[in-house]
């Protein structure tokens, strides 16, 4: 029980394409449970609306950012404690509002799944 | 100098060696690997990010292209919100190490996962050469050795780290490295800002345009160069005595030493020079189109981050998707603080040496500046700092892009020959040292750039569609990528060999992101339409999404 055996250390998928490669028999193809796959079904939904949202405010925010500067060069010229605020807005601002972002999209992502997770095991009620 | 390089090396070691032995006391490796806290793990993907690129290349660019090349580093910490948002969990979930692991579990296709290895070794390479030509630069500034010396010296250094081994088994050496980083770039950063006099500091936000040097210059130039001089110009060629030259243009040789005199104008080289007002715009301008070449490269760093090989192995250390996923979202947070700083180096490096722009060694400017703010012991006390902290971040890198490059060689492109060999690294090494060597004259940032294009032609449209659309089949992956990869590789290379041409097409051509990205996608999507998934396809993809604490899962 206790003896300590050394294992070659290769990632499950490495694993699988090194025994095809011996054998030349491909391994068996992925296959969900029904009720694992409507579960699935329903936390790929969500996650994708989520992922796409936050990466439509991703995409506001770093397109939109270069567009406001090129359109306003004003912004050059105002200072805001002897820094132009178009630099502050390239080198500092962005870094702060990916931060808030991401711990959003994270709590969102982990809501999602655990919501749908607890759907599932009430007995496959749909959730929302 | 070397004496500043030589403890990082060491304690690198050290630490590798301790984390190695640490796990060695668990049972099973991986599950040892499967208890780093996301908090840890998010240090040490940092810590493989930051390359040289990062650590010096930034701060070269602001000095020579301007402000707008802190886009760079928005790009490169924006890339984590979008592999958390898209990647992170599911590609944990399958198991992959790596993308040629995700192809063959996704799409079944052998072919295709020998398609993405040929790609890991292109991105590889795309990455590794600039980070060993930053690391021949930066010895030779701080230790005024020859070029080849110092990316001769980087090689065997990589090699002989990879040869004791261990190192990719420690996460704990990558999450310290980033530490080591985070330290040995912001303490500098602030000093330098609290040493220079309140008139460089109002300097350095008020740029001047730099068109008379101020005092007597020497400029060391690095490249083979052409000066235009605009009017005679008193000048010493190469240690000789001091003669006015008539305006005109010069051909100079790389290594050639021109002491320029005080007061005299500065002569024009390709690029306007730092502090102009187009220096001072906050926008990319290689060609008088801001708003395009700074989207490209936006799009093109954002979306390649999610295919760089070296990083997505990182993500396997997380106990689960749900652990990937937080590493992502801390590692938005942690990169965020480290890319405050590139611009404290490219400001003040504009302000104070801005005549590194004609030597061509503008990657250089972050080493350089600690000896010219201070000639005394705490300037060679940073510049000793400052290397140790880009050798640190070129040593992660290069480590991390090596394993991955030598196991996509020996793993998935020539199995029956390679795969026992255990030296594959260190033919990489060679391989890449030997293509380092004419490259001195590229730069840093702008080769790392051309290796996320490739990145989000290729990997990024496979992983995305791979992971959120049922309907992908392994022949539409094929053509995709190859579209995506002849796009993005195929002009960098024509680029490299032909030059760039101007205007628009330059910046198509420089930065191809933004138009290679959506062809690999729409081609991807286009090609899969016209055949049919197997009946497998839709089971493939929705396990990734499955959070695994949940029990009956397969």
């Amino acid at each position: 029980m206790k003896q300590r055996r050394r294992v070659a250390v290769t990632s499950p998928q490495t694993r699988v394409a090194l025994a095809r490669g011996r054998t030349g028999v491909r391994a068996a193809p992925p296959h969900l449970a029904p009720a694992d796959a409507e579960r699935a079904r329903r936390i790929h939904r969500r996650q994708l609306r989520y992922a796409l949202t936050v990466l439509a405010l991703l995409g506001a925010l770093l397109l939109g950012l270069p567009l406001l500067l090129a359109g306003a060069p004003a912004l050059d010229t105002v200072r805001v404690a002897g820094i132009p605020v178009s630099w502050l807005a390239v080198g500092v601002l962005p870094f702060p509002l990916m931060a808030l972002l991401a711990g959003w999209q994270l709590r969102k992502a982990e809501r999602a799944e655990r919501a749908t997770g607890s759907g599932a095991q009430a007995g496959h009620r749909a959730v929302r | 100098m070397i004496l500043a390089i030589v403890p990082v090396l060491l304690i690198t070691l050290l630490i590798g060696a301790r984390g190695v032995a640490a796990m060695r006391t668990t049972s099973d490796f991986l599950v040892a690997s499967r208890r780093i806290s996301p908090t840890v793990n998010a240090a040490a993907v940092s810590g493989e990010y930051l390359s040289a690129a990062s650590f010096l290349g930034i701060a070269g660019l602001v000095v020579k292209d301007g402000v707008g090349s802190l886009w760079y580093a928005v790009g490169f910490a924006a890339g984590y919100v979008a592999m958390l948002a898209l990647v992170a969990a599911p590609m944990r979930r399958t198991g992959a190490l790596t993308v040629p692991d995700f192809a063959e579990a996704r799409l079944g296709s052998p072919a295709l996962r020998r398609l993405s290895a040929a790609v890991v070794l292109v991105i590889g390479c795309l990455y590794l050469v600039p980070q060993f030509t930053a690391a021949g630069q930066v010895l030779g500034v701080v230790s005024g050795s020859p070029y080849w010396v110092g990316v001769v010296i980087a090689g065997a250094a990589v090699s002989i780290t990879l040869a004791l081994g261990g190192m990719r088994a420690a996460t704990y050496v990558q999450a310290f490295q980033f530490v080591l980083k985070l330290a040995l770039f912001i303490v500098p950063a602030i000093w330098l800002v609290l040493q220079v006099s309140p008139d460089t500091r109002r300097e350095a936000l008020t740029p001047v345009e730099f068109t008379r040097f101020d005092a007597a210059t020497p400029v060391q130039f690095r490249l083979d160069t052409t000066l235009t001089l605009s009017e005679p110009t008193r000048v010493a060629v190469g240690g000789a005595d001091a003669e006015v030259l008539p305006p005109g243009e010069y051909d100079v040789q790389a290594g050639q030493t021109w002491d320029f005199a005080a007061g005299s104008a500065v002569p024009h080289v390709g690029t306007g020079p730092p502090g102009g007002a187009d220096w001072a715009r906050p926008l990319l301008d290689p060609g008088g189109y801001p708003l395009l070449a700074t989207w490209s490269v936006l799009v093109a760093t954002v979306l390649g981050t999610m295919g760089l090989p070296h990083i997505l192995i990182r993500f396997h250390t997380s106990p689960d998707g749900r652990g990937a996923r937080r590493t992502a979202a801390i590692t938005v947070a942690l990169l965020g603080v480290f890319y405050l700083f590139p611009a404290v180096y490219g400001l003040l490096g504009a302000a104070l040496l801005p005549e590194l722009y004609l030597s061509g060694a503008t990657d250089t400017v972050v080493v350089a500046l600690p000896a010219r703010v201070d000639g005394g012991f705490a300037g060679t006390l940073f510049t000793a700092l400052l290397t140790a902290g880009a050798f640190a971040a070129f040593l992660a890198t290069s480590l991390g892009l090596l394993l991955a490059v030598s196991g996509a060689l020996s793993h998935d492109l020539v199995p029956s020959t390679l795969r026992r060999l255990r030296f594959t690294p260190i033919v990489a090494a060679l391989a890449v040292v030997l293509l380092a060597l004419p490259a001195a004259r590229l730069d840093v940032g702008v080769l790392v750039t051309s290796a996320f294009a490739v990145a989000a032609s290729t990997f990024c449209p496979l992983l995305v569609l791979g992971i959120w659309w049922p309907r992908l089949t392994a022949r539409g992956a094929i053509v995709g990528m190859v579209t995506g990869l002849v796009a993005s590789a195929g002009v960098i290379g024509v680029d490299l060999f032909l030059g760039v041409p101007p205007g628009l097409a330059g910046i198509l051509l420089g930065q191809p992101a933004l138009w290679s990205v959506p062809l690999a996608f729409a081609t991807m999507v286009l090609v899969s339409l016209r055949g049919r998934p197997p009946a497998w396809a839709s089971a493939a993809m929705l396990r990734l999404h499955l959070d695994e604490t949940e029990p009956g899962r397969r």
